[in-house]
């Protein structure tokens, strides 16, 4: 197709709306990409100043390494523990919200609380009662006879402890999406499916799910690249450890970068990353959307 | 006559030119002579601000704070301002990113492990240079203290903080067992024996108090290493020349993983994981009655655990080696080189001042690091420090009747922070039963000695 | 739906309801049960905190902590920066973000689509993959230690362009094309009918990126020498270490640092929810 001069007036006028942003995004977010991939296939010195050029070196030692094998583990883990089990308690939580009751305002603001909390502020909690020697989540486990475990001493417990103070710090967003979704649903279409006989768990899985579902999809989405990008619990939490069980592709790339500064190979993992979520998200696109319900 | 003028001329210029130590050198120290040359000169004016970036938090924060203070008050020529930068591996990561864009301050406190980095950076302004040109004098400071950071005889630092690592126990709970609450164990057996009395449990089997609560830390290991009289790297554990591997996966490294393994299998040792303030957490609260921990913890030990706090010598093999002994630890102060010379010669004036030993047995007295000069001693304060803490006194005759050999002079690694954590891994992994003591050491080794083989080549 | 909340208010309190009461006050307890405990933990002496069993409930409450926190780190300056900068912020994603979402829902241009996928995959990169670059970017202008050097990289948000565009993709056609044939301007249409009809999801593009950028902590940690230049975050995280065994003075901080977003998260709530609806989970 060729372009015609009002082809290329018309793009003129959208270039120049989005102009401002387009700018910023260039300075701060491609050309810097540009730069670390182009850093990625060279050697550095510790201060980063570039030595010999490394070729894909850098990428065949990352792709062949235990480190990023257990890497992937972890990440994947970690994402599967948190994504849907947090979504999950959102739409649980979002639907007990729902209800037109007096105050329930009051409720709403205490569960969805937590989207004030920052990474650092809820890891710093809940460092505190993950605590061995403070041990309040224990002791509280203990009073219903639960043996809490060692949460952040064994590695398997770990990752799920990491895992808990993600979904804890993002349940105030899922609720907030999910409860705008089913807010959104009418309330003929209750009327409607109640006439036809539709109870609790069918009326729930019939109708309520498949009408929020763009609210899930949403979620998905944003929740597993925050996931895949989650590094201050991690760091405050368990930084990394024990045995590299929490040690998840975004801290590797934080170790070898502001550790053992690696910074041409810290790019390449940066690299990787972005590959494995861009190729993540187009999945997600291509064939969950599929699922989503749209009105 | 003129054809041998000409002659002797070209010679001497040759001659000066192939010196060994040739004025303003490569600024790498490996000259024999005096360093003076890589000083400012002695005329220079000292800059009249100046900032320094540390890693002392709280009390110690507020202890440096106020000697910084002192100093600012006593002279109106020169301002020192601190900045706080976290912790020591938070530090250092900023440090890196300041050298690579020419933002570092004029003095810089970095810790032990970080010396072969600052020597390879090339930023630092050596601190025998100053020494030399004004002829300081550094005969009464501790040897252990000063050998440490010396590299190929030149200080290229000033150390500044120094601790040790000893042995804490609870003085109630040995009485409570049947222990000597005096005298305290120090060999490996012996530390597993006491261990095994004063381990608790309740009713259900649940252990309320654990005999040995030691936090997974890299640090321990290489003292470990040392009681043991064990290097940690080769070409003498990276003095003698540029280090090429760790050899710490021998005999001495496994027996040091073996009886830490058997404790926790056993039951009477606590694992904290890396948490070093979760383990004296757990000493203070009666979780644990021994543990390891640096003597700067003493005070705060001393002050909130509500039972008498012993100290003893660091843990040794049962044949306590006589090459074995304790490598100091802390911080030290860097003159930073990418500074005007006016900066540096402010940043020299405040060193100096901070050596002197009324300063010293202050910063002693209100911190738990030890005075690294010994006429510091006879102060007041650090007189006052002695009697109201005599469990002081342990870390520092354990560091001054150390003796004094490569082993205990600490490994010199450009990959140290990288291999530390490496070590962590590895104690890690023994503990938690993912590999034997022997697999766990190959395994660490073998990577570190991968990423100094990367360091040396990328520094050449 | 009128007669029927009316005839739910009439109706005496059921058991059905007061089940739900009772469980939607459990259900709020154990959410906000981190939170709760921080606020009590605040307000508890050092020895009451360690104790065993782990106390629940300060038997002495005071003030102590918060006075403690204050004297070890500048708190209220680092309160003002984050405000500062998070402003600053907020005001600038709410423009870049509606002129492009404009562009993106109302012009029609060939590569828009291309673009939009463009703007989409800045969600995508790590923050890893820019942060060394930025850095020297931001220092060679000279804007280290500076409000600027925090702010500007956050002008543009990915984020908020699409919740905007969702939000203005709901504004029906017909208002658009009778502004055509009024002969408005493209501009004047976005000032006049598309912003003021769009409040709910710029207010939640708002708080959105008030909260984020307040919430963040590398940066300002990478980017900031000066400790008086530093934010919140950098604080709580400084405080943790600096005092790794005294919980009760790091939790005053926290509550310190978080009752800020938290009013906002009180004020805002409806605000975001409304926003939210209006906009993106539409599809």
């Amino acid at each position: 197709m060729r372009w015609t001069a009002r082809d290329l007036r018309s793009l003129a006028v959208g270039l120049a709306y989005l102009a401002p942003a387009l700018a910023i995004f260039v300075v701060f977010v491609f050309v810097p990409l540009g730069r670390t991939f182009y850093l990625s296939l060279y050697n550095t010195r510790s201060t980063g100043l570039i030595t010999t050029f490394n070729g894909l070196d850098h990428y065949i030692d990352l792709i062949t390494s235990q480190t990023f094998r257990s890497g992937l583990v972890a990440t994947g883990l970690f994402a599967l523990y948190t994504v849907p089990i947090g979504i999950a308690l959102g739409l649980v939580l979002a639907v007990l919200l729902n209800q037109r009751l007096r105050g329930i305002s009051v409720f709403r603001t205490m569960m969805a609380s937590t989207i004030a909390i920052s990474a650092a502020v809820g890891s710093v909690i809940w460092l505190l009662l993950f605590n061995p020697s403070l041990g309040l989540l224990n002791y509280v486990l203990s009073l219903v006879g639960i043996r809490g475990p060692e949460w952040l001493i064994q590695p398997a417990i770990a990752v799920i402890a990491v895992s808990i103070t993600t979904i804890w710090l993002t349940l105030g967003t899922n609720i907030i999406v999910l409860l705008a979704g089913l807010q959104g649903i009418p309330e003929e279409i209750y009327e409607a499916a109640r006439l036809d006989g539709a109870r609790g768990a069918r009326m729930f899985t019939r109708i309520t799910v498949p009408l929020v579902s763009p609210s899930l999809f949403f979620l998905l989405v944003v929740d597993t690249v925050a996931v895949l990008q989650a590094f201050t619990q991690i760091h405050l939490l368990t930084r990394g450890g024990p045995v590299d069980a929490t040690r998840t592709l975004v801290y590797s790339i934080y170790l070898d970068a502001f550790q053992n500064f690696q910074f041409g190979f810290a790019s390449a993992e940066s690299v990787v990353l972005f590959v494995l979520v861009l190729g993540l998200t187009i999945i997600q696109f291509r064939f969950v959307e599929r699922l989503v319900h749209y009105q | 006559m003129r054809r041998l003028a000409a002659l002797a001329i070209a010679v001497a210029m040759i001659a000066a030119a192939c010196g060994g130590s040739a004025p303003g050198g490569t600024g790498t120290g490996t000259g024999t002579g005096d360093q003076s040359a890589l000083a400012p000169g002695k005329d220079v004016k000292p800059a009249a601000k100046i900032t320094w970036w540390h890693a002392m938090g709280g009390v110690n924060g507020e202890a440096l704070n106020k000697i910084v203070n002192q100093f600012n008050a006593s002279q109106s020529a020169i301002k020192v301002e601190t900045v706080f930068q976290g912790g020591y591996d938070d530090l250092l990561s900023k440090l890196n990113t300041a050298l690579a864009s020419n933002a570092a301050p004029a003095l810089v406190q970095v810790y032990d492990i970080g010396q072969r980095y600052m020597y390879d950076s090339g930023q630092v302004v050596p601190m025998q240079a100053f020494i030399d040109r004004d002829k300081f004098s550094t005969a009464d400071f501790e040897p252990a203290v000063i050998n440490y950071y010396k590299y190929q005889d030149k200080l290229q630092s000033m150390p500044w903080n120094a601790s040790s690592s000893i042995f804490y126990y609870n003085k109630d709970a040995f009485g409570e067992v049947g222990l000597d609450p005096v005298k305290p164990p120090v060999t490996f057996t012996e530390i597993t024996e006491a261990a095994k009395k004063l381990t608790k449990k309740d009713a259900n089997g649940q252990t309320v108090r654990y005999g040995f609560g030691p936090s997974i830390y890299g640090w321990f290991f290489e003292q470990l290493l040392a009681t043991s009289g064990s290097l940690y790297a080769d070409n003498g554990n990276g003095r003698d020349d540029r280090a090429t591997k760790v050899v710490y996966n021998n005999a001495a490294g496994k027996a040091i993983l073996d009886w830490w393994k058997a404790g926790i299998d056993g039951g009477y040792f606590y694992n904290p994981g890396i948490d070093n303030a979760g383990a004296t957490t757990a000493f203070q609260s009666g979780k644990t009655a021994m543990y390891l921990e640096s003597s700067a913890a003493l005070r705060g030990n001393i002050n909130t655990a509500k039972f008498q706090v012993g100290t003893g010598l660091f843990a040794r093999p049962d044949s306590r080696p006589k090459d074995g002994g304790n490598i100091i630890g802390g911080a030290s102060l860097y003159i930073m080189k990418s500074r005007p010379v006016e900066e540096q010669q402010a940043a020299w004036e405040f060193v100096k001042y901070a050596m002197t030993p009324a300063v010293q047995a202050q910063w002693q007295s209100d911190t738990g690091y030890y005075a690294i000069v010994k006429a510091a001693y006879s102060e007041a304060p650090a007189k006052e420090w002695a009697t109201k803490y005599p469990q002081f006194q342990t870390p520092v005759d354990q560091i001054r009747n150390s003796p004094q050999n490569r082993m205990t002079n600490g490994a010199v690694l450009g990959v140290f922070a990288q291999a530390r954590a490496r070590t962590q891994k590895m104690i890690e992994s023994v503990l938690l039963g993912q590999a034997t003591s022997q697999q766990a050491l190959d395994a660490a080794a073998a990577e570190v000695n991968d990423a100094i083989d990367k360091y040396n080549k990328a520094n050449k | 739906m009128t007669a029927v909340v009316q005839g739910q208010a009439r109706r005496p309190l059921s058991l059905r309801k007061l089940g739900s009461y009772i469980l939607l006050v459990v259900v709020s307890i154990v959410v906000a049960f981190p939170l709760l405990l921080a606020l009590a933990y605040s307000f508890m002496s050092e020895s009451e905190i360690a104790t065993f069993p782990p106390p629940v409930l300060p038997m002495h409450p005071s003030f102590d902590n918060y006075g403690k926190v204050v004297g070890t780190i500048p708190i209220v300056r680092y309160l003002l920066n984050s405000l500062i900068v998070s402003t600053a912020v907020v005001i600038g994603q709410l423009i870049t973000a509606s002129l492009a979402a404009y562009a993106f829902s109302f012009l029609v241009f060939r590569g828009r689509q291309l673009l939009f996928f463009v703007f989409l995959s800045t969600l995508m990169i790590p923050w890893e993959a820019t942060i060394i670059p930025n850095y020297m970017t931001v220092r060679s202008l000279g804007w280290l230690d500076t409000y600027q050097g925090l702010a500007v990289p956050f002008l543009a948000t990915a984020f908020g362009t699409f919740l905007l565009r969702q939000a203005f993709l709901q504004i029906p056609r017909e208002l658009w094309d009778a502004a055509r044939i009024d002969g408005s301007t493209t501009f004047r249409f976005l000032r006049e009918v598309v912003i003021p009809l769009a409040r709910p999801a710029l207010g939640t593009v708002a708080i959105y990126g008030f909260l984020s950028t307040y919430n963040q902590y590398f940066w300002p940690l990478l980017i900031t020498n000066e400790t008086l230049m530093r934010t919140t975050q950098v604080g709580i995280a400084q405080l943790r270490f600096e005092e790794s065994t005294r919980w009760g003075l790091v939790m005053a901080g926290v509550i310190m640092v978080a009752v800020p977003t938290l009013a906002l998260l009180v004020l805002g709530q409806r605000q975001l929810i409304r926003g939210l609806t209006a906009g993106a989970v539409k599809g």
